[in-house]
């Protein structure tokens, strides 16, 4: 934190921007109706007034960042090196997620090889163990990644951590409730 | 009736009601067992990070709808059950806000503020129980007011605020928050129309889901869940791994953290603390009085209340508000817990919930039916029997039981979950990030919802790295829908009044200190500068 950091006002000017743009263009394009709108000869609100109050809040925001705080002394210090990690975070979830989504189907298509009657994974969904293939490989790659970037290294200890907690929320989620669906299952 | 008599018979509902089944010929209540049942649910749901009250509120109704069925026998034991959560959940919800820095609900963020520098301090315990203290005391002051000042607030509040003055009020308590949350009135303002934003999306009255930019993903809104969780608790991870990520970098060890020093809570303690409740229970019942208005408003009053009596009285030794201050904590839980009690107020007067819990209490007496949240509960009828002012006595009575329940068992199980502080952070912060969206999935059951969470983490952890308080952005985000759906109403009862937040004396007095707040904060942060740079 300093007040020679200049993130108050690049964020103060990013929001005027921004809000510019949504009340000007975003919500004129994107909502049916104005701000009022004459119905029936009655005057009614339209949908548009309610997120030009949203724009016209960020605006005032902005236009206060760069006016009056753009030297406030308790500005914080980006560090890049910070985003760089969280953005590997991210896309270690993106692939935790996409393996939760695919994973069951892409097990049903491997069973499939060499059988005359094929599965479908939709009507395995609510079977076990089809039904829990995909959150307990995408948990368990979630977990375990997660667990190996912040120590810097891939685990025996990791692993088993996370295939523990996968099955302890099988247990807590899906064992006791009929009608509770784990992911993927209610998209597949 | 007399209102005595109608006192009477609510606690007689419940203690002669429907028998479950009896101890030594003693016959045992089934609302009683179902208040117990659902106030350890509570505790346990509320004390899991990702977890919270309105899940298991939410999973367990269709339960007990099905268990006890459609008719007004099932409404004390289903909602007891309810109540049970909900109190439980209270004191559980700061358990994982202290040891983990992971508000389970809204309500908790303000308590990880000084518990989680207390937790750092090695002083989890100590700060645990002062949560457990400050939650009942706020709780059962709370529910001592509703007894007693129920039917005369539900009047009050009904005689004085109209549908303009309700709009009036919702602005007012968005601009107070954006300008007193984390010390920028501008960022506040910021995170503030982000939240109303994200709350706009594909909502509205029109055919075409607005600013939806024509995507089917979108065209159904962001769920609540999605964006309260992802910007609190998956953006608040997001922050926590970066953060340790850095620290093992520099240091090469992760650190872990170590209870030191004493524990206990002694008697001077709870003198010390006890101003502080004292006020936050006062402006958290206060609060809760009020419509639309719920618990995380009132934690984040008590809290700055509390800040500013705490500014002047501490001693130079004493660690600051926001650096692992007992005080904080006591202002923040003492005001949130206040809030259930007297929140019951305008969800059985006018039918509006002041947080989540009280939602799924409308939803249950919607769903059995025999007890429809308005006006009419409150009424004393003399010469026949009012059934719903008998079940609303009988809810209060639930309440103190759970009370009760929560000076006993609730310290017992508080203490006992110290006991987490051993777990290494590393390990349990990615299990509570696949818990929360597991979490989020079973109620919403597309992996859409996945994927929002995903993208309002990021933004909640952008907004902490920039230092803006994601708190506005939250509370933006449940009042939005309301905001906008009592300024149509307004409008329109108005005669289309452009003018109605003004011409109204209440409301216009509502709209100026909206103005005012933010002026005086936005002057004051920019003197500030000045001095800082001089």
């Amino acid at each position: 934190m300093s007040s020679e950091s200049r993130s108050n006002l690049i964020l103060g000017i990013c929001f005027i921007l921004f809000s510019l743009l949504l009340i000007f263009v975003w919500i004129p394009l994107d909502t049916d109706s104005g701000i009022l709108e004459r119905v029936r000869r009655q005057v009614t609100i339209g949908d548009a007034l309610a997120p030009t109050l949203a724009g016209v809040f960020l605006l005032l925001g902005g236009i206060i960042l760069v006016v009056a705080e753009r030297n406030a002394a308790d500005q914080p210090e980006i560090d890049t090196v910070n985003l760089g990690f969280v953005a590997m975070v991210i896309v270690m979830l993106a692939i935790s997620v996409l393996v939760m989504r695919y994973a069951g189907p892409a097990a049903v298509a491997l069973a499939n090889i060499g059988r005359e009657t094929p599965l479908e994974y939709r009507l395995l969904r609510d079977t076990a163990p089809w039904k829990y293939t995909g959150f307990f490989f995408g948990g368990t790659l979630m977990i375990a990644g997660l667990i190996s970037m912040i120590e810097g290294r891939v685990t025996i200890k990791s692993i088993l951590i996370a295939i523990a907690a996968v099955v302890a929320m099988i247990a807590v989620y899906d064992l006791p409730f009929d009608d509770l669906l784990l992911p993927p299952n209610g998209d597949v | 009736m007399s209102a005595l008599e109608y006192i009477w018979s609510g606690v007689l509902a419940v203690f002669l009601g429907p028998e479950l089944f009896s101890v030594l010929g003693v016959p045992i209540p089934v609302t009683l067992v179902m208040i117990f049942a659902g106030f350890l649910l509570g505790i346990a749901v509320g004390a899991t990070p990702g977890l919270a009250g309105p899940i298991a509120m939410a999973i367990s109704l269709p339960i007990l709808i099905s268990i006890f069925g459609y008719t007004p026998d099932a409404l004390l034991p289903v909602m007891g059950f309810l109540i049970g959560v909900m109190k439980g959940a209270t004191i559980g919800g700061a358990v994982p806000a202290i040891l983990f820095n992971t508000p389970g609900t809204p309500d908790a963020y303000m308590t990880t503020l000084d518990g989680y520098p207390m937790t750092r301090n090695g002083q989890a315990k100590k700060a645990l129980r002062v949560a457990h203290l400050s939650s009942v005391s706020g709780d059962t002051f709370s529910d001592i007011v509703l007894f007693v000042c129920a039917p005369f607030l539900a009047l009050l509040v009904e005689g004085y605020l109209d549908l303009p003055e309700k709009t009036a009020l919702l602005i007012l308590s968005l601009s107070f928050i954006a300008a007193v949350v984390g010390g920028s009135p501008a960022k506040g303002l910021i995170s503030t129309g982000l939240g109303l934003l994200v709350a706009f999306i594909a909502t509205g009255e029109d055919f075409y889901p607005r600013l939806s930019l024509d995507s089917p993903a979108l065209a159904q809104g962001f769920p609540l869940a999605t964006a309260i969780l992802g910007v609190l608790i998956v953006g608040a991870v997001f922050k926590e791994l970066a953060d340790m990520w850095r620290e093992k970098r520099s240091s090469g060890a992760v650190s872990a953290n170590h209870d030191s020093g004493e524990q206990g809570l002694h008697f001077s303690d709870v003198q010390r603390l006890f101003p502080y409740i004292g006020r936050s229970a006062v402006i958290g019942t206060a609060i809760g009085a009020l419509p639309g208005i719920g618990s995380t408003l009132a934690a984040t009053i008590g809290y700055t209340v509390g800040k500013a009596r705490y500014q002047k009285r501490k001693s130079a030794e004493d660690p600051d508000f926001g650096k692992g201050a007992p005080e904080g904590i006591a202002a923040t839980e003492a005001a949130n817990s206040s809030v259930s009690g007297a929140n019951l107020i305008p969800v059985l007067s006018l039918g509006i919930p002041g947080n989540a819990a009280a939602v799924f209490l409308i939803l249950a007496a919607d769903s059995i039916g025999g007890f429809n949240p308005g006006p009419s509960v409150f009424r004393f009828t003399t010469e026949s029997v009012n059934p719903e002012l008998v079940i609303a006595f009988g809810l209060f009575t639930a309440m103190f039981i759970a009370n009760i329940l929560n000076w006993t068992i609730g310290g017992v199980f508080m203490r006992s979950m110290g006991v987490m502080t051993r777990v290494p952070k590393q390990i349990l912060l990615p299990i509570v990030l696949l818990l929360t969206l597991t979490a989020i999935y079973v109620q919403e059951t597309r992996m859409d919802a996945i994927w929002f969470t995903l993208g309002f983490g990021v933004l909640g952890y952008l907004m902490r790295v920039v230092a803006m308080s994601p708190l506005p952005f939250v509370i933006a985000f449940i009042l939005g829908g309301k905001l906008e759906e009592s300024a149509r109403q307004a409008f329109a009862a108005t005669g289309g009044d452009p003018y109605f937040l003004f011409t109204h004396p209440i409301a216009a007095l509502f709209m100026a200190l909206s103005v005012g707040v933010i002026v005086f904060t936005a002057r004051n942060s920019r003197a500030k500068a000045t001095e800082a740079r001089t």
